[in-house]
Formats: C-alpha cells, structure tokens, sequence
C-alpha cells in the first residue's frame, strides 16, 4: 500500500470537518500529491457545494459500493488540480447503506492508487461515525474552543482509541485570540491540557472561511487569508514536514510580512 | 465596563470557569464505567473486604459522585462481623 487513509471527525456537528477536509485535500494536491476525498456524511452532503463541484455529481459512494458503478465513474476531478478527487456522498440513502467492512476494503483499494485518502465524518458517533473510520490509519479530531465541542472531542477520542485507531491529531477551529486574551475562551494549552492528544494547529475564527464556501473554492488557494495559512500550514505537519507551532494560531510579525510580500 | 468591575470584585474570567468545569466534566465521562466493569469492581471489593471482614453481600453499591471539584467513587458496604486478627508486630 502507497497512501495513507485519513478520517477527519468531530463528534459534535458544525466544528468545521468538511471545510477541513477541504482544504486540507486542496494543500496536499497543490503539494503535487495524488489525494481522494470521500464524503461519508450519507444523506447529508456538503463536500461537494465546499469544493464548488455539486454541478458535476453523478456517481456517488453507495453506488460504488453497490457495485452500480466503477470506482473511477465516481470519482470527480477538481476544478484546478488534476490530482485532487473527490467522491460524493449519496444524498437520498441512509447511512446503514455502507457496512464499515465495506469502506475497509474500499479505501484499501483507493491507497493503491493515491497518496492521501481523506475521509469526512458525519457528526455523531453512531452507524456513520464507525463508517467512516474503520479504513483509517490516522484521525484528526476537531474541536471548536466551545464546552459542548470538546467534550465530545474527548468521547470520540476514547471510540477512536477503543477501536484501535491511535495516530490521533487535534485541530482547534474557529479560535477567537481577542476573547482568549480577555480571558474569556479557552486557550489552546487549555484545550490540549484537557483533551490530551497532540496539537497538529489551530484555525483562527475568520470571515474569509464563509466567503469560500460561498464561491466553493477552498481557502488556501487565497494567500492573503489567515485562517488559509493556517490550514495550509496544518497540512504540512500531517504531511511530516517541519512546520513550528506557535502558540495561538497567530502567524506572528515576520509571518504577516511575509504575507504582505507575497500577496 | 460592568466585567471589569464584576472581574475586580473576585469573579473569575469564563475561559478559565469552563476550563475547570470541563477537568471535571471529562474525568467523569471518562470514568463512567459499563455496567459489565461496575459489577467485575464490585465483586473485586467485595473479595478483597472479605479477607478482613464477613460482608453482607447484597447490600454492597459502588457509586460515582461528581463534586464540584472532584469526581470519587463511592463504595457503601455493610459489615456484619470483623474478624479477629493477631495484632501485626
Ligand atoms: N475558522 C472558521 N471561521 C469562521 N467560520 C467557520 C470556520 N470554520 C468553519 N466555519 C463555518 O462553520 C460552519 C460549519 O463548518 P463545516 O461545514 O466545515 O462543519 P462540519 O463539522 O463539517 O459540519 P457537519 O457536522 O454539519 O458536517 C460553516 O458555515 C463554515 O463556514
Ligand atoms: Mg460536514
């Protein structure tokens, strides 16, 4: 096997996995990696409209797995980069249309061909959940600074570790630095403090993550945006490269010169 | 303006609450137990008590009891008879 399958969860809904996934997937590919995103959320499919190729859709996961299609026929190409796919989720299917057995096999198969398989998990930690991980080797959990998100991050930890997935990264979305600042969010040491698994980055809370979804065109291919750099630098450490974490998700002077630079 | 003088008179910032309550919050998610290991925990007290003392068998309860700042286990057990023991020199 070449690749390597990745599920990005959460546990509790709306903390930010497909847009994750998205531009997670987006970093890699432009890095000249062959990458397959798959969307596991059965029924409620949103990978797509993030990816802006909901106009292109066909073929979806359950027809794969029911063998309507090749795996190829379902796969859609990206708009900008030829290495980045993605596969749909069906939207009018129930979860239990896929059998965690099945998705094993199916993601064995996608390895063969791709560096990075990124999953997208649906919220919850039921049918879908057990879905989506059971092909993978490494999970990135997501949390916003929020009691209600980590604790569940925390519950979906343990699953994860119960099913004997322990190559678990945390991501901290949605980070608010003026309200950690007043003392009025948790910090990123708080949050790593609590949930005990190690920091792959933290994503500022920003306006241009709305902005992208609206166009489907995923951040990073817009340089000028912080919480981009900040994805982009995210997939660089799950990528092994050496990328420091500062400590709060901010990019520090030399960072925002160097954006100012560039863009 | 009204946090700040709330904040001088001793009320404690909301990151710093919630990352308290969460230490707690967590600690008991994580220790709450199935009922398969609850019951192994208790015949594993009971077997240990047994050693020192006759228990009333039926009447033992191993409970979680979250505090404000802690989470304990709470074992309740009656004991019918201890027994006498030669005193450990
Ligand atoms: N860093 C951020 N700053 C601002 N908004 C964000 C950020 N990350 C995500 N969002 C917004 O939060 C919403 C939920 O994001 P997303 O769809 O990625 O979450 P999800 O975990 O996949 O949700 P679901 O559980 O429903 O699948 C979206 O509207 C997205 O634009
Ligand atoms: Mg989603």
């Amino acid at each position: 096997m070449a690749g390597k399958t990745i599920v990005v969860t959460s546990g509790k809904g709306g903390v930010g996995k497909t847009t994750t996934v998205a531009n997670i997937g987006t970093t890699l590919a432009k890095k000249k990696y062959s990458v397959v995103l798959i969307d596991a959320d059965i029924g409620l499919r949103n990978l797509d409209v993030v990816m802006g190729l909901e106009n292109r859709i066909v073929y979806n996961l359950v027809d794969i797995i029911e063998g309507k299609c090749r795996m190829q026929q379902a796969m859609i190409r990206d708009r900008k980069l030829a290495n980045l796919y993605i596969i749909p989720a069906a939207q009018t299917r129930e979860k239990n249309a896929v059998q965690p057995e099945q998705m094993k096999t199916l993601c064995a198969e996608l390895m063969e061909e791709f560096d990075f398989v990124l999953i997208d998990c649906p919220a919850g930690i039921e049918q879908g959940f057990k879905n989506a991980v059971a092909g993978a080797q490494t999970a990135l959990v997501v949390t916003t600074p929020e009691v209600s998100a980590i604790r569940d991050a925390d519950r979906v930890i343990g699953l994860l570790e119960a099913a004997m997935l322990h190559d678990i990264h945390l991501i901290i979305n949605r980070l608010n630095q003026k309200m950690v600042k007043k003392g009025d969010m948790m910090s990123t040491q708080d949050i790593v403090g609590l949930l005990a698994v190690p920091l792959l980055g933290v994503v500022p809370e920003s306006e241009d993550v709305v902005v992208s979804t609206n166009r489907g065109i995923p951040l990073v291919h817009d340089r000028g945006s912080r919480a981009g750099v900040a994805f982009q630098r995210i997939a660089a450490r799950l990528n092994g490269e050496n990328v420091p974490l500062d400590d709060n998700g901010a990019e520090g002077f030399f960072g925002r010169m160097k954006r100012f630079i560039w863009s | 303006m009204l946090k700040a003088i709330r904040r001088f008179f001793g009320e404690r910032a909301s990151g710093e609450v919630a990352r308290k309550r969460m230490q707690v919050v967590l600690m008991h998610d994580r220790v709450d137990l199935t009922p398969d290991i609850m019951e192994a925990l208790k015949n594993d007290i009971l077997a240990v008590l047994s050693r020192y003392m006759e228990i009333d068998n039926k009447t033992i309860r191993v409970d979680l009891e979250k505090g404000k700042e802690y989470t304990a286990l709470v074992s309740n057990v009656h004991i019918k008879r201890v027994y006498r023991r030669a005193a450990t020199s």
